[in-house]
């Protein structure tokens, strides 16, 4: 709920609790001027005034009398103003409107100071929902700057160790060319971490969210089969895609349910040996979908698996296996599965292998 | 035949375009800013432009080439409009940005992401001269 829509509920509910015909919430002036009007319910904008002093406003509402009438929206013969906030620390006003044949009482009266008393809570409610939502605004900025400076001057590096290795820059020597290598797989890591990180970052920005949809399993689990197979194939491993029956569906993103599977069949690849096979397959149970990805690679020792999906975490044998990682790819996929109410199992044997299984609700294809 | 305009921002990059073009008999020219870029483009009459999308504003490739295309009569770059024109980008995962050639949006002849392989550079270079010819 954003901090305009807290404001358009507390109108709505004075108007419809009194009930009064019309209703309006006045916030305080920006820098300098009149109060502004926050939020109305049957009034126009432009017709609402300041009906009292907040100064003077204090535990009881204020009725306008009939003679100050011309204070009023077309239409409306009666109203009541009610402070929010206290008369140390004004935060605004609670305006209802009456139209004939009302007439506002002590009874409205009471009833308007109670709302206001709720009212005072909305708006500071309404107020940090502002700067949450201000500091979501800074946080995206800051993953969209941060992904051209930091990604950009890798990438430009990594260029021109690629012209050198090459020969563009002469002949090489047996140890430039070692240490240029080394250079370039730094880079190389240091590429992947970046972009690691970015994903992760905007994993956890709401700002940056798109719009979950309905997004077929099958569909996603083939395009991370095609998108593998030549690594796979590369390193002389057996990559089979499993494709089920029917077409099943969960709400997700698509770029988010690529990257889930991209990342663990990735994983699966990475450290399992050359030789090793890794299965994609997926099947319906019940009213969910279950997907598992197994390899016969290095396994996860059991003292690793309560840390799997920490940040930066690598099992021992990870580590010592030379085989180069971040530590993050685990950590944004259980975030994202979380996202889609989908939950993430792992069962492994060290020296045989791993199944990782990902669970997500089905959904209804909106077709 | 062998004119390459390099608009590009980043003095380093520059340099990693320039030596695998220049080794194999490439004339190379550069620009340091989209209008610079331009300029030269008149100046110059280059067989191909090499263009980054991203250099002092996040538009500053796009309104390169949106210029260098502009399809109205009265445009400076009338002239120039065939100039094939190569892409530098860099693959954004944070967004779902796919970038494609747009007559609209983004009028140019093919893409190369960063970081650069040199192989991969001159096989385009040496497809879009070619195309250019023909």
């Amino acid at each position: 709920m954003d901090s305009k829509s807290i404001l358009e509920r507390l109108a709505a509910t004075a108007a419809r609790s009194l009930p009064a015909e019309g209703a309006a919430v006045l916030l305080p002036a920006t820098a300098e001027g009149c109060p502004v009007v926050g939020a109305v319910y049957g009034v126009a904008a432009d017709d609402v005034k300041v009906l009292a002093d907040w100064a003077n406003l204090g535990l009881q509402p204020f009725v306008v009398e009939e003679s100050s009438a011309s204070a009023l929206p077309p239409g409306f013969v009666t109203a009541m103003a009610a402070l929010l906030g206290s008369a140390s620390c004004p935060l605004g006003a609670l305006q209802v409107y009456g139209a004939p044949p009302r007439q506002f009482g002590p009874p409205d009266a009471e009833r308007l100071q109670a709302l206001a008393e709720l009212g005072t809570v909305a708006l500071e409610l309404a107020r940090r929902t502002a700067e949450m939502e201000q500091l979501e605004a800074t946080k995206s900025q800051f993953i969209h700057v941060a992904t051209h400076e930091l990604r950009s001057p890798v990438a430009v590096a990594q260029s021109l160790v690629r012209m050198v290795l090459k020969g563009y820059a002469g002949p090489l020597s047996d140890q430039h060319r070692e240490i240029f290598g080394r250079i370039a797989g730094r880079l190389d890591f240091l590429e992947n971490l970046v972009n690691d990180l970015l994903a992760l970052a905007a994993t956890r920005s709401p700002a940056l969210a798109e719009e979950t949809g309905p997004v077929a399993v099958n569909a996603s689990l083939g395009r991370v089969a095609l998108l593998l197979m030549p690594q796979a194939e590369e390193k002389g491993i057996t990559l089979t895609h499993i494709a089920c029956c029917e077409e099943m569906v969960v709400r997700a993103t698509e770029d988010g349910l690529d990257r889930i599977f991209v990342n663990l069949v990735n994983n699966a690849i990475k450290y399992t040996p050359s030789g090793g096979r890794v299965t994609i397959s997926l099947r319906p149970l019940d009213d969910h979908v279950q997907v598992q990805i197994a390899d016969t690679g290095i396994g996860i020792p059991a003292e690793a698996l309560p840390h799997l999906f920490q940040e930066f975490y690598r099992a021992p044998n990870a580590r010592s296996s030379g085989i180069v990682g971040t530590g993050l790819g685990l950590v944004t996929v259980k975030e994202l599965v979380e996202q889609y109410g989908g939950r993430i199992e792992v069962e492994s044997t060290e020296g045989v292998g791993t199944v990782f299984t990902v669970t997500f609700p089905r959904t209804q294809i909106l077709n | 035949m062998n004119k390459i305009l390099i608009i590009e921002d980043d003095p380093d990059m520059v340099v990693a375009l320039r030596l695998p073009l220049e080794a194999n008999g490439y004339q190379v020219f550069t620009a340091s800013s989209g209008e610079e870029g331009l300029q030269k483009v008149v100046e110059i009459e280059p067989d191909l432009i090499i263009l980054d999308v991203m250099m002092e504003t996040t538009t500053a490739g796009f309104q390169v080439s949106l210029q260098l295309r502009s399809p109205s009569p009265d445009s400076p770059y009338a002239a120039y409009r065939h100039i094939p024109i190569l892409i530098l980008t860099a693959i954004h995962t944070t967004t779902s940005l796919r970038f494609g050639p747009d007559e609209a949006y983004l009028p140019v002849n093919d893409f190369l992401d960063k970081p650069v392989d040199p192989d991969t550079l001159l096989t385009k270079v040496r497809a879009l001269m070619g195309e250019a010819q023909s």
